[in-house]
């Protein structure tokens, strides 16, 4: 035994208070450059390797779906594009009805690779930790579809992985929803016109929230998880942030 | 008696007969007079051993005498009734159904007909034969009979091998019933048996060691059993039920009649050595069933088992003899006998429905069948039936004597021995794991032929069989059914088997009568009792004897183990029916929607991708790999000696025996064999020299004479 009980006593609850306020920890976002607010027209559109940013009415608006949080937009040019590190970034696509009101607060999840990097797959991954805790929620992972109520779906939607995506997505009962996490299965992202992919996403099956980074942070995860649940009323990060219990992002051992 | 006469000329002249129609007769005609003649037999069979069984004393008919070796003669004694009873429950829907089931071109290469009817009679022959000569000889025509059977396949092996071990097994019957013999001064088993009081204890010892080691070839006892698998995999499908069904029994039936007549029933050792012998061959019987690929591989191993539990519990029921303890002996063997009839039964059912799956699917590969429940309904059904029952699950028959059985070995503590009560408690574990070994066995060969999909285009083909043969494993199914349900009325049967030899009743103790007036022999207090669990209700309605089996504690251990079949049969009609209901209430509204089945999204899902027979015995033959000690070899495929292409890992299980006794002894016979194979060296001088030498030997013992 190496006391991680009292470790644990001690160190009290760790986890984000999201979504009952907001997250200020450090590095929870990797943040969206926010071109809205008095960018000149030398911002350096051409430099998005994305075309993320797009020349609009003089100025340059950003795609959020494209992003893919590179910063050469921001790096060593005057004047910098200001930078919003917000996290609730997912939006709502759909018209298929809302799960039912006994499914909203325990919803299980399929996940489905379909060609991602591994960095979406990571930041699900990251969702199941003590700090974000999604079970707290009522989200739940399951490895068969067939149990599942939503389909979460990461990556470009590779060729080889579409006939396994669409076999999933039959073999989930109704109702279902279909969350789409990642720049890649929202637009294709940096694979977009690749060789080994050719439908995106929103050809194939519906979907009904769209989360875009690249990838998503957890948070931004978690807020799509409470939008396609239909759960948006509970989500309130204006509210006062409850300081949380060690947000310096030091470990124990840390000088 | 003219009665005698009918029936002797029903059972020997009906098979005689009707195997020499079915020799000269082709196509539908042989097989009617071969079903028609089989059940003849079997029927005159029927009624000679009810009447053995419901005799008072054992009938004597001397036939004639034989020069230079004496009169020979039938008996039918209880034993022998009960035995020519099971045998005919076997043989009527066995030879309907092999008669059934046996295609034109597979009668014409071998005479199946024939042969099983001569098989038959010879089956009533050993179980009537009174004295060694006949016996002898019937038994050496049973095992002839079933070499021909056996030998009939591609291979040869199996034929000789069976021919080799069984005749060893003869020998050593032969030689300790001419001890016998020898000692009562007759031949005849009536003198054999009147004499047995008088036997010397190294008598004793030695004519059981023979009698067990040779009849326990037969029966499939440990060490000689290694014949089994590989005979009744090679004997033809058709005639398999009966071969299964009554030629095992015969061993048994051997080791029975030894012990409960030839021998004096007051020594314990033979009873230990039952006792540990049939735990360690059930045990060892079990394992290899689970493991064992081929369907009919896997029945014979599950009949090495079941007459592991059988004479498991022939043992204690004589060790409980030796020690006094009349009661518990004539409970213990009256388990015997019932698991010795029920395996039969469900035997015979489970080899009807391997033989219907090999003939439809074309394979007998576990591996290879799969979701055969869907075009062979009712084959399965009836496979369900006795699978449930050989896996001990009530209402059917197993349930019944498994219970028994257990039951009886816990009634160990009234033995004084402590060395007596160790043994007990080593066998019990052992028969109690090897029953839920077989659940395991048998929900794998049920659920790996029947349910899921097909795992070969053979068994995507297969058909469902002939109404005839269905009607025959419906038949056997029916009694499995009812022998699990109304056990109560069997046992008092049984009990008129056990009670002579025993010295006292086993079916007041187990079936107690407490529905009825006459229930002055239970305590008062103890009927009481049960009078207060409602044991009386129903009493005006069943006019037979209670329905309650129970094992009742002496003063040292005042336990009551009880089971009602009936309600226990009643109660899970009424609950599974709640159940359905309840269900079909609660999902009265619900939508169903049909998806395909959820493959984990291959694109192409391969029906060998699903769990196979293999791979759901894998967790036994991990736990008992001590035991199986498999012979692993890897082969590694790569091109220039750098990419991999394949590895291939094969896995062979060598059997327990074979390894351990079989392998060794053939070494040790080539070994000798090579010592004198040097003689051989070609030279003619040097055999004129060994002739020379066996002549001065020959003379001089001659001369020494």
């Amino acid at each position: 035994m190496s006391g991680w009980i009292i470790k644990g006593l001690k160190s009290g609850v760790v986890s984000t208070h999201y979504p009952d306020g907001g997250e200020n920890a450090q590095g929870v976002s990797p943040g969206l450059p926010s071109p809205a607010g008095g960018v000149g027209v030398d911002t350096p559109i051409g430099r998005c390797p994305t075309s993320a940013l797009k020349a609009k009415d003089g100025g340059a608006a950003l795609d959020k779906f494209r992003c893919v949080h590179c910063h050469r937009c921001d790096r060593n040019v005057e004047p910098t594009i200001p930078w919003d590190s917000s996290y609730e970034w997912a939006e709502k696509r759909g018209k298929t009805p809302e799960l039912p009101k006994a499914f909203q607060r325990s919803t299980h999840i399929r996940v489905l690779d379909a060609g991602d990097c591994g960095a979406c797959l990571n930041e699900m991954k990251l969702l199941n930790n003590p700090f974000y805790n999604m079970h707290r929620l009522g989200f739940f992972i399951t490895p068969t579809p067939r149990q599942a109520d939503l389909l979460v779906v990461l990556g470009p939607v590779a060729d080889h992985m579409k006939t396994a995506l669409l076999k999933a997505y039959e073999a989930m009962p109704a109702p279902k929803k279909v969350m789409s996490v990642g720049t890649c299965s929202a637009t294709g992202g940096v694979f977009e016109d690749g060789f080994m992919t050719s439908t995106k996403l929103e050809d194939i099956i519906p979907v009904d929230v769209v989360v875009p980074g690249c990838p998503p942070p957890p948070l931004a995860i978690l807020h799509g998880l409470l939008l396609v649940t239909g759960r948006e009323d509970e989500i309130r990060s204006d509210a006062t942030a409850r300081p949380a219990a060690d947000s310096s992002g030091k470990e124990a051992g840390d000088a | 008696m003219p009665n005698d006469t009918i029936i002797f000329a029903s059972i020997f002249g009906g098979c005689a007969l009707g195997a020499l129609l079915a020799t000269v007769l082709k196509g539908k005609a042989m097989r009617v007079a071969w079903a028609g003649f089989g059940c003849l037999a079997s029927i005159a069979m029927l009624a000679l051993g009810v009447g053995g069984v419901f005799a008072e004393s054992a009938r004597h008919i001397p036939l004639w005498t034989v020069p230079h070796v004496g009169p020979v003669s039938f008996s039918v004694d209880h034993l022998s009734g009960f035995f020519l009873i099971v045998t005919a429950l076997v043989a009527i829907p066995a030879m309907i159904f092999a008669a059934a089931t046996t295609s034109d071109e597979k009668a014409r290469k071998t005479p199946l007909a024939p042969l099983s009817l001569v098989l038959l009679a010879s089956v009533a022959l050993v179980i009537l034969a009174a004295d060694v000569f006949l016996f002898i000889v019937a038994w050496e025509v049973m095992s002839i009979l079933i070499y021909l059977l056996a030998c009939g396949g591609p291979k040869e092996r199996p034929g000789y091998l069976m021919l080799a071990v069984g005749e060893t097994g003869t020998l050593a019957v032969l030689v300790a019933l001419l001890l016998l013999g020898s000692h009562a001064g007759s031949l005849s088993f009536q003198a054999i048996q009147a004499s047995s009081a008088g036997l010397s204890a190294t008598l004793v010892e030695v004519v059981f060691a023979l009698t067990f080691l040779g009849f326990g070839v037969k029966a499939g006892l440990i060490p000689l059993n290694f014949w089994l698998p590989e005979a009744y995999t090679a004997i033809p499908s058709p005639i398999m039920p009966f071969v299964a069904g009554a030629t095992l029994n015969l061993g048994l039936y051997g080791i029975m009649r030894s012990n409960m007549y030839f021998l004096p029933t007051t020594f314990a050792g033979p009873g230990v050595c039952m006792l540990l012998v049939g735990a360690v061959t059930a045990l060892i019987g079990i394992l290899y069933a689970t493991i064992a690929d081929d369907f009919k591989t896997l029945l014979a191993h599950s009949s090495i088992e079941n007459a592991g539990i059988i004479t498991t519990a022939f043992g204690a029921g004589m060790i409980f003899l030796s020690a006094g303890h009349k009661a518990a002996a004539a409970m213990a063997l009256i388990a015997a006998l019932y698991h010795l009839l029920n395996h039969s039964i469900f035997k015979t059912l489970l080899f009807m429905g391997a033989g219907t799956l090999e003939r439809s699917a074309n394979t007998r590969s576990l591996d290879e069948m799969g979701g055969l429940l869907k075009r062979m309904p009712w084959t399965g059904l009836f496979v369900l039936v006795g699978a449930l029952s050989i896996s001990a699950m009530p209402p059917f028959n197993g349930f019944v004597s498994e219970w028994l059985t257990i039951e009886s070995l816990l009634r160990s503590v009234e033995l004084s021995s402590m060395g007596l009560k160790m043994v007990f408690v080593a066998a019990g574990a052992a028969i109690m794991l090897t029953a839920g070994l077989a659940v395991t066995c048998f929900v794998r060969a049920f659920a790996m032929s029947f349910l899921g999909i097909s795992r070969s285009e053979k068994a995507a083909n297969a058909s469902e069989t002939n109404r005839a043969a269905l009607s025959t494993m419906a038949a056997v199914a029916v009694i499995c059914f009812v022998l699990g349900v109304v056990p109560t009325f069997a046992i008092p049967a049984l009990d008129r088997v056990v009670a002579p030899v025993a010295g006292a009743s086993g079916s007041t103790a187990l079936v107690p009568t407490f529905f009825h007036p006459d229930t002055d022999k239970l305590p008062k207090k103890f009927t009481a009792e049960f009078h207060d669990l409602g044991a009386q209700i129903g009493k005006d309605a069943i006019p037979a004897r209670g329905m309650v089996v129970m094992h009742r504690g002496g003063k040292k251990n005042p336990v009551v183990f009880a089971m009602s079949t009936p309600y226990m049969f009643v109660m899970l009609v009424v609950l599974l029916a709640a159940l359905v209901l309840i269900v079909r209430l609660a999902t009265k509204n619900r939508k169903v929607s049909r998806r395909p089945r959820w493959d984990g999204g291959v694109r192409r899902f391969l029906p060998e991708m699903t769990y196979t027979a293999t791979g759901f015995a894998q967790p036994v033959r991990v736990l008992f790999e001590a035991i199986f000690r498999p012979k692993v070899s890897d082969r590694r495929e790569s091109i220039a000696q750098h990419f991999r292409m394949s590895i291939q890992r094969k896995r062979e299980e060598i059997h327990l025996i074979d390894r351990l006794i079989l392998y060794p002894l053939a070494k040790a016979t080539k070994a000798v064999a090579a010592v004198f194979a040097k003689m051989h060296n070609g030279r003619i001088n040097a055999y004129a020299v060994y002739a020379l030498l066996a002549l001065i030997i020959f003379l001089a013992i001659a001369a020494a004479l």
